[in-house]
Parts: structure tokens; C-alpha cells; sequence
């Protein structure tokens, strides 16, 4: 599959739950994507046309002063970037699980909602992955609120 | 007979069982995780894993440092696979920044990437082989890998952490002396590494702890999203030198290495054929070696912007995604490493196998926990946490190692 079919098929899929979709480099498609809850069917709809490599997901906290936090999942396909990214509401940001359609997307998902206080629904085993598991409770490592001078012991 | 005989070593004739905990600290591991494998008998029933006993916060710590500073901390995220890490963030934040590396820097970039690979893939040989209980393998291995070394300390000045990566180029340039020791050495290690192929192949005993052992299907793989040389030896084409070449892989283009057994010993094939790839690209490079400068101007702000960066590590593809807010510091860099990827793959393949054979499948996909685990926390486990400044924590630091704090 050559760059502009992935391009051209990509778009057909995820047109209708886009706002808007933009391409920052020539191998790279960044969807910005109204609802959250539409994620599984994006990604199930990716998959059927084997653009579903699931690469990795990456949280981003705009500033403290903004009441967002975006979520991006990229799917890789040869040399091609399709990235899905949805804007959830800090004070209870919420997203729906991938691991039934990607069961490999469950660390992804675990180190997201320790990290960023993101809660993925029907997340098969929601522990912590990296953080110990006496860690503070509602302390989000990657918000940038999270005091850094200080280390917890 | 036997059969009664067993029956009456069972408590009310059930089959009992058992959880074997293995790690964080164990004699057999080699860095810090933690498993637990339900047993009936002899026989894995259920297999699971604990991580995060070597995560550091970098990403956290990325977000502190400036575009320079990040370079060598990201450095410093895995021991074996240093170069790999700094080269994807050097990519990436030239790229943000839209400055043209030279292309003699991009070529030495490559060349150290490779010579990286082969000094991973041995290192992997030996540790594999030593779960097998090939010892002499692995003896040898890692003999003949000190050659490997050698060239890169030649190169470099370090063993470890090359240091070989600057924002807009490289600090180090091949003269006709490291040339001609580096041909020398490639030349030594491919007969040798010809030799492992034939043992890895033949070898009866091996064989036995290696063929037909933790079978991962080509689908398998797929849905598993195993990467690297795990994935290519079920079959998945799978390499993003190929796939989507970067620095100075246009060039100089690499060949994919696929198995389609996708057990322990087509993992072991893969890694020792693609040792020969590399020999191959490292004489490449070093006839083709373009001349110009070594380095870029290098801005100290980068525009604001995101890039998304993929690079193949030894143990696979590892993915960078780097953003800036304009300022002298990155405002966020995401790591995900290949060893996540594959680990998931462990757990299921466990299932099923002797308990004996998990070493061996761990090994196979060649773990790296630091690297798995990246991202500051110390925890003495107390049902009140306190709060540290990094001060005080520097200072505890200090006090640890003039042995106040023992």
C-alpha cells in the first residue's frame, strides 16, 4: 500500500467523527476527533483495513492554567503516522478501553491512566504498571501540576 | 501402578497448585521484575508480570532539562541500546527545529547504530545461550563481542554510553586508521558469527531447549504487536529500516531478515543473520563514507511544534514523539520502547510450557527492564509518605555512599 492510499483510506474511515484533520509532515495525518467514544470504532475500522498497528499512545497535559488533557494514539503503517487525538476534560477525563480489539494496547493503556488520571473503561486490569503500588492517590507524575521538587518515599 | 502410586502422593486427589514468585531479586535475573507463574506441576497454567522496579521518571525529567541536556539523559535510558535512544531524539528534534544534518554525520550515525546492534545481538547470544545452559557459548560469545567493544571505545572513547550524538551532527569522525581496525574486527567477527550460526543449528542438545519451544504464530505476533527481532522470526515483516528509512538508511538500504518458525531457535537464526546484515552495511558505509562537515548550527529554542520519530533498535522499533512550546526546554518526549511491546507476548507464551522453558522465552525476546520501565522514585515502603526535595535526596545520596546512612 503506497503513502496516498493509506492517506485516501484513513480519511474515507475516520471522516465522518473528525473536526477537523490536518497533515503536519508529509508522512504523518493528525485527526482531531469530536467524541471520545467513538475511539473503538475508529480503531476497529483501521483495523479491518490493516492500517491497525497500534504503535504507541501518547498523554499531553496543554498547561495548568488549561482544562484539558489530549490523548493521541498512533497507528503506524510502513512509513506512515495516523494519529487519533481526542481532548477530554481534566476535572474527569474518561476514554474508552482498546484492549478487546487490541489486546496488545493494555500497558499503553495502564501507564496512561496512572500517568495522567485518565480513567480507560473496561480496562481488563487497571493496577499500576510502573508506579509502586502504595503510590499517592490522585498524584498524576506527567500533569504538569505535579510538584517536582519534591519525591515521595 | 505409577499412576495409583501418584495418586496417593495427591491431598484428596486433586492436582494442587503453585505459585512460583520469581524476582524482583533473583539469582536469574539480571535486572529488576517481577513474575509470578501459577504451576501444575511442572506445567505453567497461568503466567504474570510486574513492572516498574527500574522506572525512573525521565519523561518527567525530560520536561527540566534543555533540548542539550534531554540528549544525554535520554541517553542513559538503557546501557545496551544507548546510541539508538539519542539518535531518535537527535532525528526528531532536528527535524522540529528544520535543521539539514550533514550527511557524513547522518552515515556515522549509522555506522555506530550498527555496530550498537551487533554489540546488543552478541551480548543477547551469550545471555540466551547461558539460560540454556550453554555456558561455553556464552563464554565464547562474549569473548569474541570485546572486539566489537574495542572498535567503539576506539571510536568513541566509551563503552557504554557513546556519546556519539550532538543536536545537528556527530562529535566523532572515522579516520583511515578506525577504518581499517573497523574492517579488521567485522572481518574476525563474521567468521565467527558464521560459526554460532552452524552451532545454533546443529547443535542436538541446543536444539532441544530451543526448537519448537514458546511457538509464536505469525497472527499471534500481529495481535500481540510484538516488534523487532521477536516479530521477524514469526514471519512479520516488520523493520523500520525497511519500512521507513531513516538517517542514513536511504543510502544505505538494509535487507529484512525473516524466520517463519517463530520459535526460540528461528529468534536465535534472525538475530545471528542479521549480525550479517550489519557486517554488510558497516563496509558499506565505510567505502561509501561522504565527506562534509561533521555538524549543524544548532538553534538553543526550537519553534513550537510535534514530531513523531520511529527508529529500529536492536530489540526492535522504538517510537519518539517530541514536542516543543518554543522555549529552550521540551515540553513533552514520549518513549515507547520495544521490550513493552514483546513483553505481553511472554505472558501468553508461558502458558503451557515447563517451567523449565521460561528462562529461555524471556530471553528470547531479548528484555531490557530499564528500558521497559524508563521513566524518579525511590520507595522505602511506609504507610506514611513523606516528601523529599531533590536536595535533601542528594544529600541522603551523598551520606549513602560515606556509609552514614547504611
Amino acid at each position: 500500500m503506497d503513502m496516498d492510499t493509506i492517506f485516501q483510506t484513513a480519511q474515507l474511515l475516520v471522516e465522518d467523527m473528525a473536526e477537523k484533520i490536518e497533515k503536519p509532515d508529509p508522512d504523518r495525518m493528525d485527526v482531531y476527533m469530536k467524541n471520545p467514544q467513538d475511539l473503538v470504532s475508529a480503531a476497529a475500522g483501521l483495523r479491518v483495513k490493516r492500517l491497525g498497528y497500534l504503535a504507541a499512545i501518547t498523554g499531553l497535559d496543554p498547561g495548568v492554567d488549561m482544562d484539558v488533557l489530549e490523548v493521541l494514539y498512533h497507528f503506524c503503517t510502513a512509513s506512515v503516522t495516523i494519529t487519533l487525538r481526542f481532548q477530554l476534560p481534566k476535572k474527569s477525563p474518561s476514554i474508552p478501553s482498546l484492549c478487546e480489539i487490541i489486546p496488545g494496547a493494555e500497558p499503553f493503556e495502564r501507564e496512561l491512566s496512572e500517568m495522567f488520571g485518565i480513567k480507560v473503561i473496561g480496562l481488563p486490569n487497571p493496577e499500576h504498571l510502573y508506579l509502586p503500588d502504595d503510590w499517592i492517590e490522585g498524584d498524576y507524575p506527567l500533569r504538569k501540576d505535579f510538584n517536582r521538587g519534591t519525591i515521595s518515599v | 501402578m505409577t499412576n495409583r502410586k501418584s495418586e496417593n502422593m495427591q491431598a484428596n486427589g486433586k492436582s494442587e497448585r503453585f505459585i512460583v514468585p520469581i524476582g524482583p531479586q533473583h539469582p536469574a535475573l539480571k535486572e529488576p521484575e517481577h513474575f509470578r507463574f501459577t504451576v501444575e506441576g511442572e506445567i505453567v497454567t497461568n503466567a504474570y508480570v510486574r513492572l516498574g522496579y527500574a522506572h525512573r521518571g525521565i519523561e518527567k525529567a525530560t520536561e527540566q532539562r534543555n533540548w542539550v541536556q534531554t540528549n544525554y539523559l535520554l541517553e542513559r535510558i538503557c546501557g545496551i541500546c544507548s546510541h539508538i535512544h539519542s539518535t531518535a531524539y537527535c532525528l526528531g528534534v532536528e527535524k522540529l527545529a528544520g535543521v539539514q544534518v550533514p550527511p557524513r554525520a547522518l552515515a556515522i550515525r549509522t555506522l555506530v547504530a550498527e555496530l550498537e546492534r551487533i554489540h546488543s545481538h552478541m551480548l543477547w547470544l551469550g545471555v540466551a545461550a547461558h539460560e540454556a545452559g550453554f555456558d561455553t557459548l556464552f563464554m565464547y560469545s562474549w569473548r569474541d563481542r570485546e572486539t566489537v567493544m574495542d572498535i567503539l571505545e576506539q571510536l568513541t572513547g566509551n563503552r557504554v554510553n557513546y556519546s556519539a550524538n550532538l543536536l545537528g551532527g556527530v562529535k566523532y569522525d572515522i579516520d583511515q586508521e578506525i577504518a581499517d581496525s573497523i574492517l579488521e574486527g567485522i572481518d574476525f567477527l563474521e567468521e565467527r558469527t558464521r560459526h554460532y550460526l552452524e552451532i545454533v543449528t546443529t547443535d542436538a542438545l541446543f536444539l532441544q531447549r530451543t526448537r519448537g519451544v514458546g511457538v509464536m504464530t505469525k497472527t499471534q505476533a500481529e495481535v500481540m504487536r510484538a516488534v523487532g527481532p521477536t516479530a521477524r522470526a514469526s514471519g512479520v515483516t516488520r523493520d523500520i529500516r525497511v519500512e521507513a528509512p531513516y538517517a542514513a538508511y536511504p543510502q544505505f538500504p538494509a535487507r529484512i531478515t525473516l524466520a517463519t518458525n517463530g520459535d526460540v531457535e528461528a529468534r536465535f537464526v534472525v538475530r545471528i543473520e542479521e549480525l550479517f546484515e550489519s557486517h554488510r552495511l558497516i563496509r558499506e558505509i565505510l567505502a561509501n563514507l561522504p565527506e562534509s562537515d561533521l555538524r549543524a548550527r544548532f538553534p538553543r529554542r526550537i519553534k513550537p511544534g510535534e514530531t513523531i520519530i520511529r527508529v529500529e533498535a536492536p530489540r526492535g522499533e522504538l517510537f519518539y514523539f517530541i514536542k516543543s512550546n518554543g522555549s529552550d526546554k521540551p515540553e513533552r518526549v514520549k518513549v515507547r520502547t520495544p521490550t513493552i511491546c514483546n513483553m505481553s507476548s511472554v505472558v501468553k507464551l508461558a502458558v503451557g510450557h515447563q517451567l523449565a522453558d521460561i528462562p529461555l522465552i524471556l530471553a528470547g525476546i531479548d528484555p531490557c527492564f530499564s528500558c521497559n520501565d524508563r521513566g524518579v522514585i525511590i520507595t522505602r515502603r511506609q504507610n506514611k509518605p513523606d516528601l523529599w526535595t531533590w536536595e535533601q535526596l542528594r544529600q541522603y545520596g551523598i551520606g549513602y555512599y560515606d556509609g552514614n546512612n547504611k
